[in-house]
C-alpha cells in the first residue's frame, strides 16, 4: 500500500476557496480589494514580527514568502548570494521582480542571518516606503521581555508616525480578539488530526495555513469556520502507513507533504513556523499591564525557533506534540544554510531517540515538491517505521 | 592517549610552532621587535592554557567576540575556542579530521568550517576540557547555536550572553544585564569572586589598547604605508586573546614606534607600494603566507580592514567597568556587520576608502559565511559609487580544500591588472 487511504471521503468545497487565494499569490483577489478601499498593506518576514500592530492600524499584514514551488533565484542568488537560505532568497527574489510591489511596508526581525540580511538589502534595493527591523531577544528571561516590549513598544510608535494617528488600546483589543479567534480555529483544525484516521491531510491543512498568510483575518475565520463544519459533517478519514510529525524550516508547498502522505506516511502534526508555531499560543490578555504587553509577551513566550535559547524549550514542546499526536517518526526538512535548525538537528535527534521516535533528516531546497531522492529516503523511513511497529 | 593528553600535545604543538616562527624571523635582518613580542604573547597565552589542570586553574572556554575582560578580571584562564581550533589545526595539519568529527557529529557542511570544527576539536579531544562554555550571538547564528552541543560533549556547564541587534540605551542596558547574570553564573560555578577593582584596570587598559590601535591606524595612511598586508591580524588577535592585558598595551606602544619610525624615513611595507587596498573578511589562514609573498611581489599592501580594525568611535570609562565593557561590544569593527546594514555602517566603508585613499578592495567571501557573503553585492554597489572596483573571492577560511594558491593568484594578477589600467 503506497497512498492514503480515503474511505469514501468526500470533497471539502471551502478547501476549494482557500486554494484560490494561494493560486493568485502573491496579489491575491483579497489582498487588491484591500488596496481598492485605499488602505494599507504590510509586508512581515518572521513570525517574531507583531501582526496584531500592523492589523489594529487598520493595515493589512501579509507573510512574505517566495512561490510555494521552486523558482529561478537568479537576482535572489545575485544579491543574497548562494549561501544565504533558498527562502530568502526566493522572497528577495519576488521583491526584485516587483511582485511585492504594493507592499506599504516591511516588518522583520533580528531572527536569524538569512532574515535579517533580507531585510537590509530589501531595504536597500526595493523601493517599499515603510521598514521596521525589530530586535528580537533569544531568551525567555523577564530582562528579555522587558526588552521585547521595549522594541513593540517602538515598532508602534514608529508605525504611528508613518500614519499619523495613535493605534489605540481599544484597537489592539479587538485585534488581539480577531487573532486569537484564528488561533483557535487552526488549533481546532489541528486537533482533528490527533484522531487515528484524521479527517484532514497534512497537505490539505497546508494549503489552508497558505491562504491565512494573504487574506484578512476577518474573513479567512469565517472561511475557517465553513470548514471545520464540512469537516465535522464529512465523516472523512486518512489512514496511513505510519503517523508522521514535519520538523524544520519555514515550509509552505503542500506538494511536499502530499509526497510524503502519497507514499503513505500520514502528516499528523509539525513545529513549522508556517504552521504551528504560526497558530501556536494566543495572546493572553489576563495578567498582562496592557494589550501591547500582552502582544510581546506572546510573541517571545510563542512555540519557539530554532534560534531560541535554551534549545531544550523547543525539544520539549517538539516532543509533547509528537506524543499527543502519537506519531511513530519525525521528518526533519532543513532548507539547506538554515543554520539554527542544522545546529539543533543533533541534539533534538538525540532527545527524540530517547523517547523511541526516529527522525528522518532531509536537506531541502525551499520550495521543493519533494520528488526524486526525497520520496525514496521517505520510502525506507517509512518501510523502516512499520517494521519497528511489528 | 587520553583526551585530556591529546589536547595538551595539541597545544603543545601551538607553542612549539610559535617558538620557531619567532625565532625564524629574529634571524631576519630587519625583523620587527613588535613581532616577536606577539608571538611571545602566544606562548604565553598557550602555556597558561597548557598548564590550567596544573595550577588548579578555572578554564572558561569562550567563543569570538566574547567579553573576555571579565574572565580575566576573575582570574580564570580563558580558551578563545575558534582561535585555539584553528590554529592547532593550522600548525598540525589536522584540519581535515577536525571538519570530519563535526560531520560525525551530525553537524551539517552548511554549518561554516570555523564552527563546525569547533564542535569536532571538543569532541576530538584537541582542546582541554573546559571548566564552563561561554559564548554569545556575536555575530552569527553559528556563534548563537555553538555552545550548547560543545556543553554537551564536554560535559560542563555554560552561559550564552544575548546581544541584542541594534545600539540604544535600552539594549545596551540589557547587555549589562547579561554580564552581570554571566558573573553570577561564573561565581557560582568558581567559586571566585568578580574583582572589580582589577576589572576597572583592565578597562582601563582595553581603552588604552584601542586607542593605540586607532593610533596604528592613523601611521597606516601614510604613503607608503608602514604595515604589511597580513599585519591586522595581529591587531585583531591582540583583542581576540588579550583585551585590556598589560603585554597587549607593550606590544601595541612597539608597533607603534616601529611604524612610526618608518613613516618618518619614508619606508613603506612593500619596497614599491602600487596598489592599496581594503581587506574585506578574513583570507584564508593557510594562504597568509602566500599572500604576504603576492602582495610584496606585486606592491599591493592591504592599509585598511573596516571590519577588523576600525573601531566605532567612543571611549572606555573605568569607573563605570561593566557598562564600559558593554559599550565595547558596540564599538568593536565587527559589529557594524551585526546590526541593521544601514547607511551608518556602509558610510564607514566609504569613509574607509577615501581616508586610507584605496585603489581597490578584496572581499574574501567565505562560503560558509552567511551574514558576510549576504553584503557582496552591496558593498561593491556602495564602493563602485565611489569608483573603487572590488574584487570577490570565493574562499574558505580555515578548509584548505576550498582554495588553492594558483587560483586564488591568477585572479589576484588579474585584479592587480585591471587597477594598472586605470
Amino acid at each position: 500500500m503506497a497512498d492514503n487511504t480515503q474511505r469514501n471521503n468526500i470533497k471539502l468545497h471551502t478547501l476549494d476557496r482557500f486554494r484560490e487565494i494561494n493560486s493568485t499569490f502573491p496579489k491575491t483577489s483579497q489582498l487588491l480589494e484591500h488596496k481598492r478601499r485605499g488602505k494599507k498593506v504590510f509586508g512581515w518576514l518572521c513570525t517574531y514580527s507583531p501582526e496584531e500592530i500592523m492589523h489594529a492600524a487598520d493595515i493589512l499584514p501579509i507573510r512574505i514568502t517566495g512561490y510555494s514551488q521552486e523558482t529561478e533565484l537568479d537576482e535572489g542568488n545575485a544579491y543574497l548570494y548562494v549561501n544565504n537560505c533558498s527562502f530568502s532568497r526566493s522572497c528577495l527574489q519576488l521583491g526584485l521582480k516587483g511582485e511585492y510591489g504594493f507592499l506599504d511596508g516591511v516588518v522583520g526581525g533580528s531572527t536569524c542571518d538569512g532574515a535579517r540580511r533580507l531585510f537590509d538589502l530589501w531595504r536597500n534595493y526595493i523601493g517599499t516606503p515603510f521598514h521596521h527591523v525589530l530586535t528580537v531577544p533569544r531568551k525567555y528571561t523577564e530582562k528579555a521581555h522587558a526588552l521585547y516590549y521595549h522594541e513593540v513598544a517602538q515598532f508602534k510608535k514608529h508605525l504611528e508616525d508613518f500614519l499619523g494617528f495613535e493605534i489605540t488600546d481599544e484597537a489592539l483589543h479587538k485585534s488581539i480578539e480577531l487573532y486569537n479567534e484564528s488561533r483557535k480555529l487552526l488549533r481546532e483544525l489541528s486537533d482533528f488530526r490527533k484522531l487515528d484516521s484524521p479527517p484532514i491531510t497534512g497537505a490539505e491543512t497546508m494549503e489552508v495555513l497558505n491562504a491565512s498568510f494573504h487574506m484578512p483575518k476577518e474573513i479567512f475565520n469565517q472561511w475557517l469556520k465553513s470548514l471545520l463544519e464540512e469537516i465535522s459533517a464529512s465523516g472523512n478519514s486518512h489512514t496511513g502507513r505510519a503517523r508522521i510529525m514535519l520538523i524544520g524550516s519555514v515550509l509552505t508547498n503542500p506538494e511536499f507533504i502530499k509526497s510524503i502522505e502519497k507514499q503513505g506516511g500520514l502528516v499528523v502534526t509539525d513545529e513549522l513556523c508556517t504552521s504551528t508555531r504560526y497558530w501556536g499560543d494566543p495572546v493572553l490578555l489576563e495578567g498582562a499591564k496592557s494589550p501591547l504587553e500582552a502582544i510581546s509577551r506572546r510573541y517571545l513566550n510563542n512555540f519557539p525557533c530554532a534560534r531560541m535559547f535554551p534549545s531544550d524549550e523547543r525539544f520539549n514542546r517538539i516532543i509533547d506534540f509528537a506524543l499527543d499526536f502519537k506519531v511513530d517518526g519525525v521528518i526533519s526538512q532543513i532548507i539547506r544554510y538554515c543554520v539554527p535548525y542544522c545546529h539543533d538537528l543533533p541534539l533534538l535527534t538525540k532527545r527524540l531517540k530517547a523517547q523511541g521516535i526516529p527522525t528522518l533528516a532531509l536537506d531541502v531546497e525551499y520550495g521543493t515538491p519533494g520528488s526524486g531522492q526525497i520520496q525514496t529516503r521517505v520510502q525506507a523511513f517509512l518501510e523502516m517505521l512499520e517494521a519497528k511497529r511489528k | 592517549m587520553t583526551s585530556a593528553e591529546q589536547g595538551n600535545s595539541k597545544i603543545k604543538a601551538i607553542i612549539r610552532a610559535c617558538r620557531l616562527i619567532m625565532r625564524m624571523n629574529q634571524a631576519l635582518p630587519e625583523a620587527r621587535k613588535s613581532e616577536a613580542m606577539y608571538y611571545q604573547m602566544l606562548i604565553n597565552y598557550f602555556t597558561r592554557l597548557l598548564n590550567a589542570r596544573e595550577n588548579g586553574d578555572f578554564v572558561a572556554a569562550h567563543t569570538v567576540f566574547f567579553p573576555a575582560e571579565l574572565i580575566y578580571a576573575m582570574d580564570m584562564v580563558p580558551m578563545h575556542a575558534e582561535t585555539t581550533t584553528w590554529m592547532t589545526a593550522l600548525f598540525t595539519g589536522e584540519c581535515s579530521d577536525i571538519l570530519a568529527a563535526g560531520a560525525e557529529l551530525g553537524l551539517a557542511y552548511e554549518i561554516c568550517t570555523p564552527h563546525r570544527g569547533l564542535a569536532g576539536a571538543f569532541a576530538l579531544g584537541v582542546l582541554p576540557r573546559p571548566d564552563v562554555m561561554l559564548w554569545s550571538n556575536m555575530v552569527c547564528d553559528n556563534t548563537a547555536k555553538s555552545g550548547e552541543l560543545i556543553m554537551e560533549i564536554c560535559n560542563c556547564p555554560g552561559f550564552f550572553i544575548d546581544h541584542p541587534f541594534k545600539d540604544s540605551e535600552y539594549e545596551r542596558n540589557y547587555l549589562v544585564g547579561e554580564m552581570e547574570d554571566m558573573v553570577h553564573f561564573l561565581e557560582e560555578k568558581s567559586g571566585r569572586k568578580m574583582d572589580w577593582d582589577k576589572l576597572s584596570e583592565i578597562v582601563a587598559r582595553m581603552d588604552r589598547q584601542i586607542e593605540l590601535v586607532r593610533e596604528v591606524n592613523e601611521l597606516r595612511k601614510a604613503v607608503p604605508t608602514p604595515f604589511h598586508s597580513q599585519g591586522f591580524l595581529e591587531l585583531v588577535s591582540s583583542d581576540y586573546l588579550f583585551p585590556g592585558q598589560p603585554e597587549a598595551i607593550e606590544y601595541l606602544e612597539t608597533l607603534k614606534q616601529e611604524l612610526a619610525d618608518a613613516v618618518k624615513e619614508g619606508k613603506g611595507a612593500v619596497s614599491n607600494e602600487r596598489f592599496r587596498l581594503m581587506t574585506l573578511f578574513l583570507p584564508p589562514m593557510h594562504l597568509m603566507a602566500f599572500l604576504e609573498k603576492i602582495s610584496q611581489e606585486y606592491g599591493a599592501v592591504s592599509v585598511v580592514e573596516p571590519f577588523f580594525t576600525y573601531w566605532g568611535e567612543g571611549r572606555l570609562d573605568p569607573t563605570k567597568p561593566l557598562e564600559s565593557v558593554a559599550k565595547k561590544s558596540y564599538m568593536i569593527p565587527e559589529m557594524r556587520m551585526y546590526g541593521p546594514m544601514d547607511e551608518r555602517a556602509l558610510n564607514s566603508i566609504v569613509d574607509c576608502a577615501k581616508q586610507y585613499k584605496v585603489d581597490g578592495a578584496i572581499y574574501y567571501a567565505d562560503v560558509g559565511c552567511r551574514h558576510t557573503c549576504a553584503t557582496i553585492k552591496l558593498f561593491k554597489d556602495t564602493l563602485n559609487n565611489i569608483d573603487v572596483p572590488v574584487l570577490t573571492l570565493d574562499c574558505d577560511v580555515v578548509d584548505p580544500t576550498a582554495t588553492s594558491e594558483e587560483e586564488m593568484g591568477d585572479k589576484l594578477e588579474q585584479f592587480f591588472e585591471l587597477l594598472e589600467d586605470r
